[in-house]
């Protein structure tokens, strides 16, 4: 009798638990469920930092341009992208100072979406919103760059921007989001004067759901901090209609469980915020050996690792001992033992999508490996070889700490990776890592890595190069420990091409620029750049149109075009 | 007892009162701050714009006056606002809350049901092959690390047996169905129990041997009450003490003790909020989970002498 009852009870809960199983669901349009591993927050498209904010905000939100998946900027809400060439934009002299204005105007179908037009008021509450001392915006160039929004009444859709000076990327404005003001503006009145009291009461953050607040190809319908978020179509929206009729983004903080989740079921795929690139490398080779229906993609990205080079450290002021380090190091061999040659070998700090990328060898310096070379400049630097196997010179020993984020797997295998190298042709390398809080609150702000510090950049094509290579921009106690050139270089030859490059128009020229600076950049080795990080994605086979751009605009930005077939 | 319980209270604010400021005053000399986190993120933010966000975040002021600031608002009421989420806390930490202590007290309801009794019995049958199989079984459980159990429990129950799903709360759309919950519930609470099963099982069975060991117990046999009494009535009883300390302290951790648990299972509590608080420096979420771990553990211990009286009769409270 007990053996029947368990028994029943047994096939009760079997029954009970497998119908729900996820895993029994069939991948079609009705739902497709993605994996992150990376913490959102409120979706107020003037507010937010996080990556996966961004990422999520491509499905629900469109900007008057952006980069596609080709590294192309193209229009999105605009109707076109205004340029010098096309007449959609002029250079003039406003208050005396050299300005440029731009003509934008804002597709007929661009709605929010609850139906309300997208209108260059829009634009100007943004810009009125991050302009506040009371809201906190991080970059808030991205919005004060435009100094005035104008319109005829007649047309509130086209739009004049008057720029703050001759900027020559004055049309690469993808991060300058618009607000709703039939929604937002009541807001910000009543809240402009408290600190931090615009955010806390935004709709954004008190009423995520509204769907007035968003106009891309989804609207919110669910919002659970922490856990996920619910996208369902906009009727309103400006372009074709999206196919996936319900896309749900989940969280799942340990990235160790996304594949059983994956494969579980619970979720349909795992977005580029994700796979670390070993577990990728782990999976693709699952769904070959076990031909599961995934594809495992991986695309380049912008974003560069790389080594500072502590230019005030004695033995790093010698350019001789700087390049010996990059001739010492097998960079190919690294990538392909490492990463199975998915992520490629970084030259400089531009990435190949970006225009003014180039690799040829009239133009910059290629290091290739070269054990002989290495050993050369050393010498010529006066460091010789010691009975102990490390160079020596003035009795003292050519050893170089060498510090990263501590636990972070890839990073720490790269270092015994190098750190080797280096001990074949006599320079010790004593690593000394630190959890990344620490590493990067304190000892690269300050400085005070030593000699190498390994970390990466993430970029745009035709980045500014100020803020990382000006020497105006090397940090210390007078401004505050703020600026990204911890290398300490400091050229003024390159400062001359940081400032040249600013107000440079013409692309041709802009193009000569950065090449210039990327010859400096490569003869003078203030950084070693190892290699291009890729952004890694899996997708059902059955998902169609999914392409991983490599760059700020994520795969989101393409997302009514997805479907499953 | 009234008199006991209320100095007992006012001690408990006074120490989070001091606990408190300690413990801002070490976030604040943690390297980095929420700027450093969004300059990370975004390489586009300038000098400018990190002093402007240090001014409007308040960060250039001493941490007294911040102390103080942040002090003056939670006695208004207000939990202040999360910088990494951008809501209010207690728009953010409320739902977790209730979710880590259903974690929590179904683990632990489901550990005490499981390890008091096996403990009690193997303590019984000391040297037994059944002795040798608990003490094993309890041993596997303090050694298992959580993450390893936590991974292992989803490939067998989510992946080759589809029972439970990987991963989450509820399944999305229908948040209100108890049924759907509890399906969510049980990989993260057996992986919790077990954890703590073994170090139940290991404190009862000690307990309890050294309690079977005393005098009275030969009395109560040589009186001729029956074994049940005798193990349950004076035994257990007498062996309740340890029991009662590492109970309570259990409780008084739940809700920053499951954070791998959670961690792996997805689960939406608390734990993992405190801990990206903590390194995140949103310290408005930090100090109100804080505030809320330092009232538990001086609560829970306050219980615990409480239960000691109970279980005791020889304890007094003066």
């Amino acid at each position: 009798m007990k053996k029947t009852i368990m028994n029943a009870l047994i096939a009760t809960v079997l029954s009970a638990t497998m119908i729900q199983s996820p895993a029994q669901a069939a991948l079609n349009n009705n739902e497709f469920k993605i994996g992150i591993s990376q913490e959102f927050e409120t979706l107020n498209p003037i507010i937010f930092t996080m990556v996966a904010s961004v990422y999520m905000y491509g499905l629900v939100g469109r900007s008057l341009v952006a980069l596609d998946a080709n590294g192309k900027w193209v229009p999105q809400l605009a109707k076109s992208i205004p340029t010098l060439e096309n007449g959609g934009a002029k250079l003039v002299t406003v208050k005396g100072k050299k300005t440029v204005q731009a003509t934008w105007e804002i597709l007929e179908k661009a709605k929010w979406g609850d139906g309300q037009p997208v209108v260059c008021d829009d634009f100007k509450l943004a810009r009125e919103i991050a302009e506040s001392p009371n809201v906190s915006v991080g970059a808030k160039e991205t919005f004060t760059q435009v100094d005035t929004i104008e319109w005829d009444a007649k047309n509130p859709k086209k739009c004049t921007f008057t720029y703050d000076k001759a900027r020559w990327n004055f049309n690469q404005i993808g991060q300058f989001y618009a607000v709703p003001r039939h929604l937002e503006e009541a807001v910000f009145k009543k809240w402009k004067d408290k600190k931090e009291g615009y955010e806390t009461n935004s709709n954004y953050a008190k009423n995520p759901t509204m769907e007035g607040l968003y106009n891309g190809p989804y609207k919110i319908q669910e919002v659970k901090l922490g856990s996920h978020l619910t996208f369902v179509p906009n009727p309103h929206f400006y372009g074709p209609a999206p196919q996936i009729k319900k896309i749900v983004i989940k969280l799942f903080p340990n990235t160790a469980t996304l594949e059983a989740n994956l494969r579980s079921g619970t979720i349909d795929s795992i977005s580029s915020l994700g796979f670390t690139m070993d577990q990728a490398l782990a999976f693709e080779k699952k769904v070959k050996s076990e031909s599961l229906p995934y594809s495992v993609e991986f695309k380049p990205s912008l974003t560069y690792e790389h080594i500072d080079l502590n230019l005030e450290n004695p033995i790093l002021k010698d350019v001789r001992v700087r390049k010996a380090l990059v001739y010492s190091i097998n960079r190919e061999d690294m990538v392909k033992a490492l990463f199975d040659g998915k992520q490629p070998v970084a030259l400089h700090n531009l990435a190949t999508i970006d225009p003014w990328f180039t690799s040829d060898p009239k133009k910059i310096t290629v290091y290739s490996f070269s054990k002989r070379e290495a050993s050369k400049l050393l010498d010529e630097a006066g460091w010789k070889m010691g009975p102990d196997g490390v160079r020596m010179k003035d009795g003292k020993k050519l050893s170089l700490t060498f510090m990263t984020t501590a636990g972070n797997k890839i990073r720490e295998t790269v270092q015994t990776f190098l750190q080797n190298n280096w001990k074949a042709v006599g320079i010790e390398v004593v690593i000394k890592n630190e959890p990344a809080r620490v590493f990067f609150g304190e000892t690269m702000k300050k400085r005070k890595y030593g000699a190498m510090g390994m970390y990466a950049w993430m970029s745009a094509p035709e980045s500014d190069l100020k803020p990382s290579f000006h020497s105006s921009q090397i940090p210390s106690a007078k401004n505050g420990w703020s600026g990204q050139n911890q290398m300490a270089w400091s050229n003024p030859k390159v400062d001359e091409i940081c400032e040249k490059m600013e107000t440079e128009f013409d692309l041709k020229k802009r193009i000569a620029l950065a090449q210039e600076f990327l010859k400096l950049y490569t003869d003078e080795v203030p950084v070693i750049p190892l290699y291009y990080r890729s952004d890694i994605a899996v997708s059902p086979l059955a998902l169609k149109n999914f392409r991983l751009p490599g760059h700020q605009y994520s795969e989101t930005n393409e997302a009514e075009t997805w479907t499953v077939q | 007892m009234t008199t006991y319980i209320l100095r007992r209270l006012i001690q408990t604010v006074i120490v989070i009162l001091l606990l408190s400021y300690f413990c801002f005053y070490v976030m604040t000399l943690m390297p980095g701050d929420p700027v450093e986190l969004m300059i990370q993120s975004n390489p586009k933010i300038t000098s400018e714009d990190v002093a402007r966000l240090r001014t409007l975040y308040g960060l250039d002021q001493p941490a007294y006056k911040r102390y103080l600031n942040w002090a003056g608002s939670i006695t208004q009421g207000d939990l202040g606002y999360s910088r990494t989420y951008r809501v209010p806390v207690s728009e953010l930490i409320g739902p977790k809350l209730i979710n880590t202590f259903i974690l929590s007290m179904a683990s632990l309801g489901l550990a005490l049901l499981i390890a008091v009794p096996l403990g009690v019995y193997s303590a019984l049958r000391a040297g037994s092959k059944i002795d040798y199989a608990v003490n094993f079984f309890a041993f596997a459980g303090i050694s298992v690390p959580s993450f390893w159990l936590g991974i292992v429990l989803i490939i067998l129950f989510a992946v080759w047996l589809p029972l439970f799903p990987a991963g989450g709360t509820f399944t999305i759309g229908v948040e209100g169905s108890i049924l759907d919950r509890v399906k969510y519930l049980v990989l993260p609470t057996l992986s919790l129990a077990y954890l703590q099963i073994g170090t139940f099982v290991r404190y009862t069975r000690s307990s309890m041997m050294e309690a079977m060991r005393n005098d009275y117990i030969r009395t109560a046999k040589a009186k001729g009450l029956s074994r049940r009494e005798v193990i349950w009535k004076h035994g257990f009883r007498n062996a309740l003490l340890p029991l009662i300390t590492i109970a309570t302290l259990s409780l008084s951790g739940i809700f920053s003790g499951a954070l791998i648990t959670e961690t792996v299972f997805a689960y939406q509590g608390v734990g993992k909020l405190v801990y990206d608080s903590i390194i995140s420096n949103d310290f408005n979420v930090a100090m109100v989970s804080f505030i809320i771990s330092v009232t538990m553990v001086l609560t829970m211990n306050l219980l615990a002498d409480i239960l000691y009286g109970f279980a005791d009769p020889r304890i007094s409270f003066k």
